[in-house]
């Protein structure tokens, strides 16, 4: 069964990758519409003409538009994204370090955002049918229309100005040497045995986590809500009830271990919302993730971090989506093939 | 019996549909209502507070910002650009994704297999990620937005109802239309269009909530309209710089996003229940 597995996710893997090919080439076509020359940029305003020309030649954007794509293309199969314009720094770094924040962050808003969603979704299907129900179900819609970076920027006002429990700047506090292991800040703590650090850089994560785990959260109750009604309709439901199982055995063993399979492909979708959805979290919170970093690039018309971090962004979600399809398989034995 | 149509029953689409109208109101009708032109600097008064806490001024009901702007004028000339960029994007993206999905759902074979691949590239960019990205290329500016929203958003319809116009391709009726010869354009036009024209409202209202967000997000890090037009996300990132001093500057901004955004959903979610549709969930 396990090499089953395996052998999907590889294929699953392998159809991702024309994916990505033509995901990089939209991007690499949508910023070259940009009215800039990034070879002006990258020298001081007193060059003369012949030595812009010389850069061009050097960077080869004197060459047509598909060969430049191809080139760019080459370097990073081999690990090179180029040299940031602004940071005057290799890219491929700048993002070896911010990437591991954001991951973190997003992973820890995805776990709030599940445990959230799973303990709304089993009250929405509880309180069906009841007086209740209205209420909880416009609860519900009101949720769905507070964005990630509002919960955040409500999150700063409440617990940052108003009554000042969480830090909301930042991923450490300033006294603090960060260890430096595998950029996992959470990991990295616990490696050196720093608890008062780990509960630093938790206490730090713990606002935008909630705000991005919130926002998120609404779209799993409802699904996993509709799901678990649509599973009490069938049979095996009511064969349990005439076996005399209690509701709550019923619920838990027979009727959501069905009814979460939907809810997970959504989770998976989620995901991808929720990667997106850290880049304004990170700005508001200051957070030196990879939204951070595009943001800053976007502002300083940043070509080369640009191109790598929204590249970055895609792989990520790409490699999330089979992880899920995955899963998918492994959890429900229908769909595997015999 | 009522005179009034079933979805004008449901007391949320006349909750959303009164927010929308509020809004859609102070937006027209801004030079009007605005107390203050909402450009004008007043560099003596700066970051002062709401009128009615102590050292706020009459002049200005809701405080001003770091360069003295009133805030309630640009709340109110903000809601210009929230809801043309809602109404136009969303027209926009409704169009692209709602065309390409009859095609595909009732073309089938390779041209459905094509539009498919294309919403498989579109979805694995982050939305958020795909419009900022947009708009470093087309230049900041409210077409541009609209612009980049409608692309990045036309597979929010597209993905849906090309399910919807599979299942209606399947139909009986149709294949009876069919048989009796009616041309493809009319046959699509006439005969599966009605059947996902409630499904395409129910699309449109949410996308315009959706629309309301990524506008503010791409005017908060200033890839949005230009910078003398006031934008919500731009007030927000204004008054974040001085969150200690005026958090009120905060507040309205985001209540004014979230309130719109509220009524779009509430529009949208009482439209789904009386059309009765099947939509599937997510955001």
């Amino acid at each position: 069964m396990n090499g089953t597995v395996l052998r999907q996710l590889g294929r699953r893997l392998i159809v991702a990758l024309p994916i990505l090919a033509i995901v990089s080439a939209l991007l690499f076509a949508v910023l070259r519409l940009l009215p800039v020359d990034p070879a002006a940029m990258s020298l001081p305003p007193t060059a003369t003409v012949a030595e812009v020309e010389a850069k061009r030649a050097e960077m080869g954007l004197d060459r047509p538009l598909p060969q430049q794509y191809l080139i760019w293309l080459r370097n990073v199969a081999a690990g090179d994204f180029g040299t940031s314009i602004h940071f005057r720094r290799a890219v491929a770094g700048l993002i070896a370090e911010t990437l591991p924040a954001t991951i973190e962050l997003a992973g820890l808003a995805m776990l709030i955002a599940a445990a959230l969603g799973i303990a709304g979704g089993l009250y929405l299907f509880h309180v069906r049918g009841t007086a209740k129900e209205p209420l909880a179900d416009l609860g519900s819609i009101v949720l769905l229309s507070i964005p990630e970076f509002l919960w955040g920027l409500f999150f700063i006002l409440l617990f940052g100005v108003a009554v000042p429990l969480l830090p909301f700047t930042g991923r450490l506090a300033a006294g603090f040497q960060r260890p430096v292991h595998t950029g996992f800040l959470l990991i990295d703590t616990l490696i050196d045995g720093r608890l008062d650090m780990f509960r630093d850089a938790l206490a730090h994560m713990a606002l935008p986590a909630l705000a991005l785990g919130i926002a998120f959260s609404p779209a799993i109750m409802r699904v996993l809500r509709s799901s678990l009604i649509d599973v009490y309709h069938e049979e095996y439901i009511g064969q349990a009830r005439l076996r005399g199982l209690s509701e709550r055995r019923i619920l838990v063993r027979h009727a959501l271990k069905n009814a979460i399979l939907p809810t997970l492909s959504l989770m998976g979708v989620q995901f991808g919302f929720l990667f997106g959805g850290t880049l304004l979290v990170e700005v508001i919170y200051s957070y030196p993730g990879l939204g951070n970093l595009m943001v800053d690039a976007v502002r300083n018309a940043d070509l080369p971090i640009i191109q790598a971090v929204g590249l970055t962004y895609c792989v990520v979600v790409l490699l999330i989506n089979t992880m899920v399809d995955t899963l998918y398989l492994v959890l429900d034995p229908r769909l595997r093939p015999r | 019996m009522s005179a009034l149509p079933r979805w004008l029953r449901s007391g949320r689409v006349v909750a959303g549909l009164l927010i929308v109208v509020l809004v859609a109101l102070a937006a027209v009708l801004a030079p009007l209502v605005a107390p203050n032109d909402p450009q004008e600097q007043h560099l003596v008064a700066t970051l002062l507070p709401p009128a009615w806490s102590p050292g706020g001024d009459a002049a200005f009901p809701l405080g001003t910002d770091s360069l003295g702007r009133c805030v309630l004028s640009r709340l109110i000339y903000g809601a210009r650009v929230a809801m043309t960029v809602a109404i136009f994007a969303a027209l926009g993206a409704m169009l692209l994704g709602a065309v390409l999905a009859h095609v595909a759902g009732y073309c089938g074979g390779a041209v459905d297999w094509t539009i498919g691949r294309a919403v498989d590239v579109w979805m694995s960019f982050p939305p958020v990620i795909l419009s900022l990205i947009l708009m470093v290329g087309l230049g900041v500016g409210l077409g541009n937005v609209i612009l980049a929203i409608v692309l990045v958003d036309w597979t929010r319809f597209c993905r849906v109802l090309r399910a919807e116009v599979m299942v209606t391709a399947g139909r009986d009726y149709v294949a009876a239309a069919r048989l009796v010869g009616f041309s493809h354009w009319r046959i699509v036009t006439r005969e599966i269009l009605p059947a996902t024209l409630p499904l395409i409202i129910t699309l449109m209202s949410l996308e315009m909530g959706i629309a309301v967000v990524v506008e503010a997000i791409l005017s908060f890090v200033g890839m949005s309209v230009s910078a003398n037009q006031p934008a919500w996300g731009q007030m927000i990132a204004d008054a974040r710089l001085s969150i200690y001093d005026t958090p009120w500057n905060l507040v309205f901004p985001i209540l004014a996003i979230f309130v719109t955004v509220l009524g779009f959903n509430l529009l949208g979610d009482g439209l789904r229940r009386t059309l009765d549709v099947r939509l599937s969930e997510g955001r």
